[in-house]
């Protein structure tokens, strides 16, 4: 199309090649399908959520005691391991080890919500603890709650291990390696 | 009796109707997709069933998986301030010039003792050799002074306009985590935000049979 005619004699007259104007835009469309597939593809679409984390004002401690049978305390160990046990360290309670798995956590969760609920006859009694020990990370500690708010538990605490948890997780260790 | 005859019709179709809704397409999803906020380091964070849309120009605080603080202060008005008030509340005695380069900078890295330093070399420290805020145990913890700041820009208007992030790498370890959070603590700070990735409710829970409120 953009020729030049060099040939003067061709200017007068019927010579002149008439080309058509009409290009063929097929390629030109693959061309644009495949770069917004390219776009579309790349481009995340997902936002970031975020996840609302409120600490209580513990300079004022509640003094209203709770049902020791009612709580579960959940240690967070290293390598995504999660011991618990029910009730109260004192007792000398049996401390299981579960996992962040469907069946793990959220199992142990239900089952004893359920067991709240039958014994006092709502399921707000449950109290868990969690306890996230200097091994475990981050994303243990965000599993974690998020499981609370699945299972939709009302009332949990985050706290620091005590000296006897620790030695309870020091004392599970080396039999279940 | 003859046959009807069919008209033969040209197989080419004209191309420019499509060619013109390609590139429409093509430049609406140019324009509408957002480029990425700068990011302090690449930080993996977990992902939770949280349905709540993360707000824009935060005032974040990023740990990443090797335990460094790092910190962005959110949109232009309260920067200045956050900025102008560490510099008069722990002496750090910048010049006006200073000033304004720190005033720049996408976030903050490195510590109080080292931000003079860092701001007259010519060349910028790499993100990934910065050391961080050092936010250790009660010490040498100096995201409590950035948070005293942060929250005294923030003085007189409402706690809910503070959009506190902090946004940690999966493998971040939970000690970190926790100064992290004394030093908010410390600040009467109880409110904060964690970023996350969006994650599927799983079936058959107790969330996905009462789906709480949509967030506003």
């Amino acid at each position: 199309m953009a020729d030049i005619q060099s040939n003067s004699s061709a200017t007068h007259g019927k010579s002149i090649s008439r080309r058509s104007t009409r290009v063929d835009l097929t390629p030109m469309v693959d061309l644009g399908f495949l770069l917004i597939t390219f776009f579309v593809f790349t481009s995340s679409m997902k936002q970031p959520t975020v996840m609302q984390v409120d600490m209580p004002y513990d300079k004022v401690i509640d003094p209203t005691p709770v049902c020791t049978s009612c709580v579960l305390t959940v240690m967070l160990d290293k390598d995504d391991r999660i011991l618990y046990y029910e009730g109260a360290l004192e007792n000398h309670p049996v401390v299981k080890e579960t996992g962040y798995s469907a069946d793990g956590i959220r199992k142990v969760l239900i089952e004893k919500k359920h067991a709240v609920q039958l014994a006092r006859g709502r399921a707000d009694a449950f109290i868990l603890i969690i306890k996230p020990s200097d091994e475990s990370n981050f994303k243990n500690f965000v599993d974690m709650v998020d499981e609370v708010t699945i299972n939709n538990i009302k009332r949990y605490y985050m706290d620091e291990l005590s000296n006897a948890d620790k030695q309870l997780l020091a004392a599970q260790k080396p039999v279940l390696q | 009796m003859g046959r009807a005859k069919l008209p033969r019709k040209s197989t080419n179709i004209d191309m420019t109707a499509m060619c013109d809704v390609a590139f429409l397409l093509l430049s609406f999803f140019i324009l509408a997709t957002k480029t990425k906020p700068p990011e302090a380091v690449a930080v993996l964070p977990p992902s939770s069933v949280s349905t709540r849309v993360a707000k824009e120009e935060a005032i974040m605080v990023t740990l990443t998986k090797d335990g460094k603080v790092f910190l962005m202060l959110g949109d232009k008005a309260h920067k200045d301030a956050i900025i102008e008030d560490i510099n008069s509340s722990r002496q750090l005695n910048l010049t006006p010039a200073e000033m304004a380069k720190l005033k720049k900078l996408d976030f903050i890295g490195v510590p109080l003792n080292m931000l003079k330093g860092s701001l007259d070399l010519s060349e910028p420290i790499k993100p990934e050799n910065m050391p961080g805020i050092p936010c250790g145990d009660s010490t040498n913890n100096e995201l409590v002074d950035w948070v005293r700041s942060v929250s005294n820009s923030y003085k007189g208007e409402s706690l809910e306009n503070l959009n506190l992030c902090v946004k940690g790498d999966n493998l971040a370890k939970y000690p970190a985590y926790k100064n992290i959070k004394s030093a908010f603590k410390k600040n009467d700070i109880f409110k904060f935000k964690v970023v996350t990735n969006p994650e599927g409710v799983p079936a058959d829970s107790e969330l996905a049979r009462n789906p709480p409120a949509p967030a506003k």
